[in-house]
Protein backbone atom coordinates (compact mmCIF):
# COMPACT_ATOMS: atom_id res chain seq x y z
CA UNK A 1 0.00 0.00 0.00
CA UNK A 2 2.53 2.67 1.32
CA UNK A 3 5.01 1.95 -1.55
CA UNK A 4 2.05 2.79 -4.20
CA UNK A 5 2.49 6.30 -5.61
CA UNK A 6 -0.08 8.39 -4.46
CA UNK A 7 -2.29 10.72 -6.62
CA UNK A 8 -2.48 13.64 -4.89
CA UNK A 9 -6.49 14.37 -5.88
CA UNK A 10 -7.56 11.34 -3.84
CA UNK A 11 -5.56 12.50 -0.84
CA UNK A 12 -6.82 15.55 -0.58
CA UNK A 13 -10.14 13.96 -1.88
CA UNK A 14 -11.33 12.80 1.06
CA UNK A 15 -12.89 15.78 3.25
CA UNK A 16 -11.52 13.99 6.77
CA UNK A 17 -8.10 14.35 5.41
CA UNK A 18 -9.16 18.21 4.01
CA UNK A 19 -10.80 18.91 7.55
CA UNK A 20 -6.99 17.50 9.39
CA UNK A 21 -5.14 19.90 6.63
CA UNK A 22 -7.57 23.02 7.91
CA UNK A 23 -6.82 21.69 11.16
CA UNK A 24 -3.31 22.02 11.17
CA UNK A 25 -3.54 25.31 9.10
CA UNK A 26 -4.47 26.83 12.46
CA UNK A 27 -2.19 24.82 15.20
CA UNK A 28 -0.04 21.52 15.58
CA UNK A 29 -2.04 18.38 16.65
CA UNK A 30 -0.86 15.09 18.13
CA UNK A 31 -2.87 12.05 17.16
CA UNK A 32 -4.79 11.29 19.88
CA UNK A 33 -5.78 15.14 19.97
CA UNK A 34 -6.76 14.72 15.96
CA UNK A 35 -8.67 12.45 16.45
CA UNK A 36 -11.25 13.54 19.11
CA UNK A 37 -12.42 15.63 16.36
CA UNK A 38 -13.71 13.17 14.06
CA UNK A 39 -16.57 10.24 14.45
CA UNK A 40 -13.93 7.83 13.37
CA UNK A 41 -12.02 4.96 15.17
CA UNK A 42 -8.25 6.54 16.27
CA UNK A 43 -6.81 3.48 13.86
CA UNK A 44 -8.94 5.11 10.93
CA UNK A 45 -7.05 8.23 11.61
CA UNK A 46 -3.91 7.73 11.85
CA UNK A 47 -4.47 5.94 8.47
CA UNK A 48 -5.53 9.27 6.86
CA UNK A 49 -2.67 10.46 8.85
CA UNK A 50 -0.50 8.34 7.14
CA UNK A 51 -1.34 8.94 3.97
CA UNK A 52 -1.26 12.82 4.21
CA UNK A 53 2.27 11.94 5.86
CA UNK A 54 2.98 9.69 2.58
CA UNK A 55 2.00 12.67 0.30
CA UNK A 56 4.13 14.85 2.01
CA UNK A 57 1.01 17.38 3.01
CA UNK A 58 2.19 16.70 6.84
CA UNK A 59 5.37 15.91 9.26
CA UNK A 60 5.56 14.17 11.97
CA UNK A 61 7.38 14.72 15.35
CA UNK A 62 7.77 12.56 17.93
CA UNK A 63 7.94 14.55 21.23
CA UNK A 64 8.07 12.56 24.27
CA UNK A 65 5.86 9.65 23.73
CA UNK A 66 3.47 11.95 21.60
CA UNK A 67 3.33 12.10 17.64
CA UNK A 68 2.77 15.70 16.16
CA UNK A 69 1.39 16.34 13.07
CA UNK A 70 2.85 19.39 11.60
CA UNK A 71 1.81 21.25 8.26
CA UNK A 72 4.12 21.53 5.90
CA UNK A 73 4.04 24.75 5.23
CA UNK A 74 6.98 25.09 3.49
CA UNK A 75 6.07 23.35 0.73
CA UNK A 76 3.14 25.68 -0.33
CA UNK A 77 4.69 28.96 0.26
CA UNK A 78 1.31 30.77 -0.29
CA UNK A 79 1.38 33.15 2.59
CA UNK A 80 5.53 33.92 1.42
CA UNK A 81 4.03 34.67 -1.87
CA UNK A 82 1.25 37.37 -0.55
CA UNK A 83 3.84 39.33 1.52
CA UNK A 84 6.85 39.46 -1.68
CA UNK A 85 3.60 40.07 -3.98
CA UNK A 86 2.12 43.41 -1.61
CA UNK A 87 5.91 44.75 -0.70
CA UNK A 88 6.56 44.69 -4.54
CA UNK A 89 3.19 46.65 -4.78
CA UNK A 90 3.92 49.36 -2.98
CA UNK A 91 7.38 49.66 -3.47
CA UNK A 92 5.54 50.08 -7.06
CA UNK A 93 3.11 52.46 -5.97
CA UNK A 94 5.13 54.40 -3.92
CA UNK A 95 7.15 55.22 -6.78
CA UNK A 96 3.94 56.03 -8.55
CA UNK A 97 3.37 58.60 -5.77
CA UNK A 98 7.05 60.83 -6.42
CA UNK A 99 6.60 60.81 -9.96
CA UNK A 100 2.40 62.08 -9.49
CA UNK A 101 3.93 64.37 -6.96
CA UNK A 102 7.30 65.50 -9.01
CA UNK A 103 4.97 65.79 -12.30
CA UNK A 104 2.55 67.84 -10.21
CA UNK A 105 5.19 70.25 -9.08
CA UNK A 106 6.78 70.44 -12.46
CA UNK A 107 10.03 68.72 -11.29
CA UNK B 1 7.73 34.11 9.53
CA UNK B 2 7.40 37.65 8.66
CA UNK B 3 3.73 38.69 8.60
CA UNK B 4 4.01 42.53 7.78
CA UNK B 5 5.12 44.90 5.38
CA UNK B 6 6.85 47.94 6.16
CA UNK B 7 8.36 51.05 3.64
CA UNK B 8 9.82 54.13 4.42
CA UNK B 9 9.65 56.90 1.55
CA UNK B 10 10.80 60.61 1.66
CA UNK B 11 9.17 62.58 -0.54
CA UNK B 12 10.37 66.29 -1.53
CA UNK B 13 6.30 67.76 -1.40
CA UNK B 14 5.67 68.93 2.32
CA UNK B 15 2.62 66.55 4.31
CA UNK B 16 -0.22 68.68 3.48
CA UNK B 17 0.36 67.57 -0.62
CA UNK B 18 1.13 64.02 0.69
CA UNK B 19 -1.82 64.10 2.70
CA UNK B 20 -4.32 65.31 -0.38
CA UNK B 21 -2.79 62.20 -2.36
CA UNK B 22 -3.42 60.00 0.27
CA UNK B 23 -6.91 60.85 1.44
CA UNK B 24 -8.48 62.31 -2.20
CA UNK B 25 -10.16 59.38 -4.36
CA UNK B 26 -9.15 61.51 -7.46
CA UNK B 27 -5.54 62.21 -6.44
CA UNK B 28 -4.96 57.98 -4.91
CA UNK B 29 -6.44 56.75 -8.45
CA UNK B 30 -3.36 58.33 -9.89
CA UNK B 31 -0.53 56.58 -7.94
CA UNK B 32 -2.49 53.88 -6.41
CA UNK B 33 -6.36 52.81 -8.02
CA UNK B 34 -9.44 54.00 -8.94
CA UNK B 35 -11.15 54.27 -5.90
CA UNK B 36 -14.23 55.52 -4.24
CA UNK B 37 -12.64 56.68 -0.86
CA UNK B 38 -14.00 59.35 1.16
CA UNK B 39 -11.96 60.95 4.68
CA UNK B 40 -14.64 59.83 6.95
CA UNK B 41 -14.26 57.31 9.63
CA UNK B 42 -16.62 54.01 9.16
CA UNK B 43 -16.29 54.53 5.18
CA UNK B 44 -16.29 52.04 2.90
CA UNK B 45 -14.78 51.75 -0.22
CA UNK B 46 -13.31 49.51 -2.85
CA UNK B 47 -10.00 49.57 -4.69
CA UNK B 48 -10.20 48.29 -7.86
CA UNK B 49 -7.22 46.87 -10.03
CA UNK B 50 -6.78 43.41 -12.57
CA UNK B 51 -7.65 39.75 -11.13
CA UNK B 52 -4.07 38.31 -9.75
CA UNK B 53 -5.49 34.63 -9.89
CA UNK B 54 -2.11 33.14 -8.27
CA UNK B 55 -3.08 34.60 -5.16
CA UNK B 56 -7.23 33.74 -4.90
CA UNK B 57 -7.45 37.26 -5.87
CA UNK B 58 -10.59 39.04 -7.89
CA UNK B 59 -8.92 42.28 -8.15
CA UNK B 60 -11.38 44.17 -5.37
CA UNK B 61 -9.93 45.21 -2.60
CA UNK B 62 -12.36 45.62 -0.10
CA UNK B 63 -11.51 48.80 2.60
CA UNK B 64 -13.38 50.64 5.63
CA UNK B 65 -11.50 53.72 7.04
CA UNK B 66 -10.64 53.18 10.91
CA UNK B 67 -8.51 55.87 11.81
CA UNK B 68 -7.75 59.30 10.72
CA UNK B 69 -5.19 61.96 12.14
CA UNK B 70 -5.07 64.69 9.82
CA UNK B 71 -1.89 65.04 8.23
CA UNK B 72 -0.60 62.90 10.45
CA UNK B 73 -1.99 59.11 10.17
CA UNK B 74 -4.29 57.27 8.20
CA UNK B 75 -5.34 53.61 8.46
CA UNK B 76 -7.90 51.25 6.46
CA UNK B 77 -8.57 47.72 6.25
CA UNK B 78 -7.84 46.07 3.45
CA UNK B 79 -9.69 42.74 2.10
CA UNK B 80 -9.62 41.08 -1.03
CA UNK B 81 -10.33 37.09 -2.05
CA UNK B 82 -11.41 35.35 -4.76
CA UNK B 83 -15.57 36.90 -4.12
CA UNK B 84 -16.74 39.74 -2.14
CA UNK B 85 -17.98 37.38 0.68
CA UNK B 86 -15.10 35.48 1.83
CA UNK B 87 -12.17 37.74 2.07
CA UNK B 88 -8.86 35.21 2.69
CA UNK B 89 -7.14 38.44 2.41
CA UNK B 90 -7.61 40.85 5.79
CA UNK B 91 -5.38 43.17 6.30
CA UNK B 92 -4.56 46.89 7.87
CA UNK B 93 -3.33 49.44 5.80
CA UNK B 94 -1.41 52.09 7.86
CA UNK B 95 0.16 55.16 6.99
CA UNK B 96 2.07 57.99 8.94
CA UNK B 97 3.07 61.10 7.80
CA UNK B 98 6.47 63.25 9.55
CA UNK B 99 7.26 66.35 8.68
CA UNK B 100 11.04 66.86 7.87
CA UNK B 101 13.38 70.03 6.98
CA UNK B 102 13.51 69.05 3.43
CA UNK B 103 10.05 67.46 2.90
CA UNK B 104 7.89 64.33 4.38
CA UNK B 105 8.59 60.98 5.69
CA UNK B 106 6.05 58.80 4.76
CA UNK B 107 5.63 55.06 6.43
CA UNK B 108 3.01 52.25 5.20
CA UNK B 109 2.83 48.97 7.15
CA UNK B 110 0.26 46.64 5.64
CA UNK B 111 0.12 44.44 8.37
CA UNK B 112 -2.41 40.92 9.20
CA UNK B 113 -1.21 38.35 7.36
CA UNK B 114 -1.77 35.12 8.51
CA UNK B 115 -1.68 31.45 7.51
CA UNK B 116 -5.38 31.02 8.51
CA UNK B 117 -6.27 33.87 5.87
CA UNK B 118 -4.03 32.89 3.35
CA UNK B 119 -4.68 31.25 -0.14
CA UNK B 120 -4.05 27.88 1.17
CA UNK B 121 -7.17 28.07 3.26
CA UNK B 122 -8.81 29.93 0.57
CA UNK B 123 -7.98 27.09 -1.55
CA UNK B 124 -9.22 24.49 0.91
CA UNK B 125 -12.75 25.75 1.33
CA UNK B 126 -13.18 27.43 -1.29
CA UNK B 127 -11.93 26.95 -4.94
CA UNK B 128 -9.87 23.76 -3.90
CA UNK B 129 -9.46 22.88 -7.51
CA UNK B 130 -7.49 25.99 -8.38
CA UNK B 131 -4.66 24.92 -6.26
CA UNK B 132 -5.00 21.82 -7.11
CA UNK B 133 -2.48 21.92 -9.29
CA UNK B 134 0.34 23.58 -7.70
CA UNK B 135 -0.14 21.47 -4.80
CA UNK B 136 0.69 18.51 -6.89
CA UNK B 137 3.60 20.33 -7.66
CA UNK B 138 4.66 20.10 -4.41
CA UNK B 139 3.99 16.24 -3.62
CA UNK B 140 7.18 14.99 -2.87
CA UNK B 141 7.68 11.73 -5.00
CA UNK B 142 7.93 8.35 -2.82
Amino acid sequence: MATQPLDAFQVIADPSRRQILGMLTKDTYNINSLAQNFNMSRPAVSKHIKVLHTAGFISIQEIGRERHCILKQEGFNELKSWISHFDDFWNGKLKNLEMALNSKSGI
Amino acid sequence: MKTEIKHNWHYDQSVEEIWEYLTKAELMEKWLMPNDFELIVGHEFKFTTNPIPSLSLDGNFYCKVLEILPLKKLVYSWKGGANKSEPTLDTIVEWTLEAKENGTELRLIHSGFKEENGPIHAGMFDGWNKNIQKMLSHIKPN
